[in-house]
């Protein structure tokens, strides 16, 4: 159209302008569709994360900066007081360094046994379908139950495993120096409750290595025995790197669980005898709970957070650089 | 103008408002005291229901007694009532819950932790209730107030408490040519006499209950204070301190061997029953069992209410105490409760085969039940003259509660007894307990 508003001059290229289309919605493009349909499909597990791990996570963040108590409905914010608390209790630094001990030497012990123990039940035997089912059941016990076991079995003086040690003539009397006092001699207090720990979990560890183990095809094994590698050889270089995945897995499994693990200790010395077996868990525990400072107890409880966030991090990294 | 009423039933100074206060302060004392001699609860919780939380008594016959008890009061007063028990470790956990939810049992039970401190703002004032039973059986002991009174106010009503005194063998005593322990000297010399023939002694070196109770009787009879009466202030950097820590080393190293440091509240039950003990510190618990797993020792078996230290003589006792959150759905029931197993102490103490010690000075009327009948028992009939609770002087705080949750005091002895210098422990103990009392007056 010309300016004029007549018919447009000769020559002139005609432009024709359609009333402006309706801008189409990114949000119906088939790419919005599809993010929206994943999202939705990983909707619930966020939701999951958050309200189940991220909310009480978030709530003991609140509490471990606050001055709560068990009985204090209102609590008031005392900025890193609490942590600065927990630093100046030197029980604090015991718990800390059992802490560690605890989850390394039981973690180390139970990829030991359960490595063992998986490639056991990998070969073929009489029974291995029951085998199999019997491994499981430490794991499967009630957690009280299979430690009040444990528990008389480390009894000072009716101990079965000093009884049948005093038999085969490897220790003296009961009464006598060398009657091993498992629960209260300091080195054999905290070994002890670390071998109740390794005795339930290792057969998890079996478990999921046994997983991984039969998922890795034959005929690959074959192949690298025909090139003459040897078993140790055939570990390292081939089954490793195969169920690498389901091996990080289980350990960030494994150490979550071992670190925040209160009742084996709870259960057989409640920290003592003097903190020998004091761990994380058990001191927030009769702090925050027992001794009604939730505040405190929160901040010693989240200390084990800066022990496993690393840990998690790289495994995770680890696992993620892997798949691609 | 007159009404026809006599001018002088209204006294000029009586205004309306005052004489329907007097009156019915008149009439509500004349119920109260109706009903409490006749046991008959108020017709308005008839109908109600009352959830009540208590533990697992050490005495299961007591459990079953309770729970009889309770069944035949809910029916006598039309109360649904429901009795849940759960062990008294599992206690403190479940009130922060039930707290936190602000729901839960109408009636709640503190049982050896003490949360009336702790929780007193949450309570219902029961002041009424206790001072009514305190009149009725001649009045409290002083100690019950540590463990139910906050500011002059009780929001607990102290129900029994268990004592824990010397359990010796008189056959062992007798073979090293000693008779019925007085003091804690003489325990000492007899676990170390009798520990070179085969019978040492044993008390808690770790992390349970009696840990915290048997130091703690040792440092009270040596003259120790907690605190000072108001609770407020530590007073354990003390020369008695250190003479209790010097003198337990000492019969650690004559008269236990290490197993103690691994003991929990039942060891020492089965140490006796075993025949290997020379003499325990323990609940009768440990008495009764034996009876029952082992009479040849049984009937070897004496009981002390406590022996005397250079401070004196004072038996720590385990204190449980009735409480009625504020969101109690059912406070006037549970109040009628608490009221009715008051009434009944004598039954429970019988229940309790003599383990339940009343708070009430009236019970101690001689003989007691249960214990007056059995003459090696009948010693703890005085046992209200003795009885300290944990904290002492002090009443039992929330900051006093938390230096026994942390198990301080037991780690103090056991690091002595491991070797330790008194001077180093008592600074890491003294420390340590007063940031916690520190933390405690800052909020």
């Amino acid at each position: 159209m010309s300016p004029g508003g007549g018919p447009p001059p000769p020559g002139s290229l005609s432009v024709t302008l359609r009333p402006r289309a309706r801008a189409v919605s990114w949000w119906r493009t088939p790419t919005a569709r599809r993010y929206f349909f994943g999202y939705t499909l990983l909707a619930p597990a966020v939701i999951y994360v958050a309200l189940l791990v991220g909310a009480p996570f978030l709530f003991s963040l609140y509490l471990a900066l606050s001055d709560a108590s068990v009985s204090a409905p209102i609590a008031h914010f005392v900025g890193l007081e609490n942590f600065k608390s927990a630093l100046e209790n030197a029980t604090f630094y015991t718990a800390l360094r059992n802490s560690i001990l605890f989850t390394v030497g039981a973690g180390i012990m139970k990829g030991l046994l359960g490595t063992t123990l998986a490639f056991l039940l990998l070969q073929p035997f009489k029974g291995r379908k029951i085998i199999r089912a019997l491994v499981v059941i430490p794991f499967t016990l009630p957690i009280a139950v299979s430690v009040l076991g444990w528990k008389w079995m480390f009894d000072s003086q009716f101990s079965v495993i000093n009884w049948a040690l005093n038999r085969l003539h490897l220790i003296g009397a009961y009464g006598s120096p060398d009657w091993p006092v498992w629960l209260g001699q300091p080195g054999l207090a905290l070994l002890s409750v670390m071998f109740v720990n390794v005795w339930r979990g290792f057969p998890f560890s079996a478990i999921v290595l046994l997983a991984g183990l039969t998922s890795v095809p034959p005929e690959i094994i074959e192949a690298a025995k025909v090139d003459g590698a040897s078993f140790l050889t055939r570990f390292r270089k081939v089954i490793v790197p195969m169920i690498a995945p389901i091996l990080f897995i289980g350990s960030a499994f494994d150490t979550v669980f071992t670190l925040s693990d209160l009742s084996i200790v709870y259960l057989l010395t409640n920290g003592g005898p003097d903190g020998a077996t004091e761990i994380l868990p058990t001191l927030a525990y009769n702090t925050g709970i027992r001794g009604g400072a939730l505040g405190r107890g929160a901040a010693i409880s989240l200390f084990l957070f800066p022990l496993l966030l690393p840990a998690m991090v790289l495994l995770l990294r680890t696992l993620r650089r892997r798949q691609y | 103008m007159s009404d026809g009423r006599s001018a002088e039933t209204a006294s000029p100074t009586l205004d309306r408002r005052s004489f329907l206060k007097t009156t019915g302060a008149l009439v509500a004392g004349a119920s109260l005291g109706d009903m409490l001699l006749a046991r008959q609860a108020p017709a308005q919780i008839k109908g109600t229901s009352l959830r009540m939380l208590i533990w697992s008594h050490y005495v299961p016959a007591y459990d079953v007694w309770f729970d009889k008890f309770s069944k035949e009061w809910g029916d006598k007063n039309g109360v649904k009532l429901r009795v849940d028990h759960i062990p008294h470790l599992e206690l403190p956990a479940r009130y922060a819950a039930e707290f936190a939810a602000g729901a839960g049992h109408d009636l709640i039970y503190y049982a050896g932790q003490i949360l009336t401190g702790q929780y007193f703002r949450n309570l219902v004032d029961l002041s009424d209730v206790a001072e009514g039973l305190g009149k009725k059986y001649g009045g409290w002991l002083d100690a019950a107030k540590s463990a139910a009174q906050v500011g002059g106010a009780w929001y607990g009503v102290p129900d029994y408490f268990i004592s824990i005194p010397v359990l010796w063998r008189k056959d062992l005593f007798a073979s090293v040519g000693m008779g019925e322990p007085k003091t804690w000297d003489d325990l000492r010399k007899a676990a170390g006499a009798l520990k070179a023939k085969g019978h040492p002694t044993g008390m808690q070196f770790s992390h349970c209950n009696d840990a915290n109770h048997n130091w703690r009787a040792l440092m009270y009879c040596f003259g120790v204070k907690e605190t000072d009466p108001s609770g407020q202030n530590v007073t354990l950097d003390s020369k008695e301190m250190r003479e209790a820590l010097k003198f337990a080393k000492a019969m650690y190293d004559e008269g236990m061997t290490p197993e103690v440091f691994s003991w929990d509240d039942a060891s020492d039950n089965r140490f006796l029953a075993s025949g290997v003990a020379s003499w325990i510190h323990d609940a009768i618990s440990a008495y009764h069992s034996t009876r029952v797993t082992n009479p040849k020792v049984f009937e070897q078996t004496f009981v002390v209410p406590e022996v005397a230290g250079p401070g004196g003589t004072w038996n720590v006792g385990e204190p449980n105490v009735w409480a009625i959150w504020k969101f109690s759905k059912n406070v006037a029931a549970a109040k009628e409760f608490i009221q009715a197993i008051g009434d009944s102490q004598k039954d429970a103490m019988n229940a309790s085969l003599g383990y339940n010690m009343p708070f009430l000075k009236g019970h101690y009327t001689k003989p007691m039940p249960y214990l007056g009948n059995d003459p090696k028992l009948a010693k703890l009939q005085d046992q209200e003259k003795i009885t300290a609770f944990l904290g002492f002087p002090g009443p039992m705080t929330p900051a006093a509660q938390e230096v026994v949750t942390t198990f301080i005091i037991p780690d103090m002895f056991t690091k002595v007894a491991r070797g330790a210098a008194i001077e180093d422990t008592m600074k890491w103990g003294v420390g340590e307990v007063r940031r916690i009392y520190a933390k405690h007056k800052a909020s």
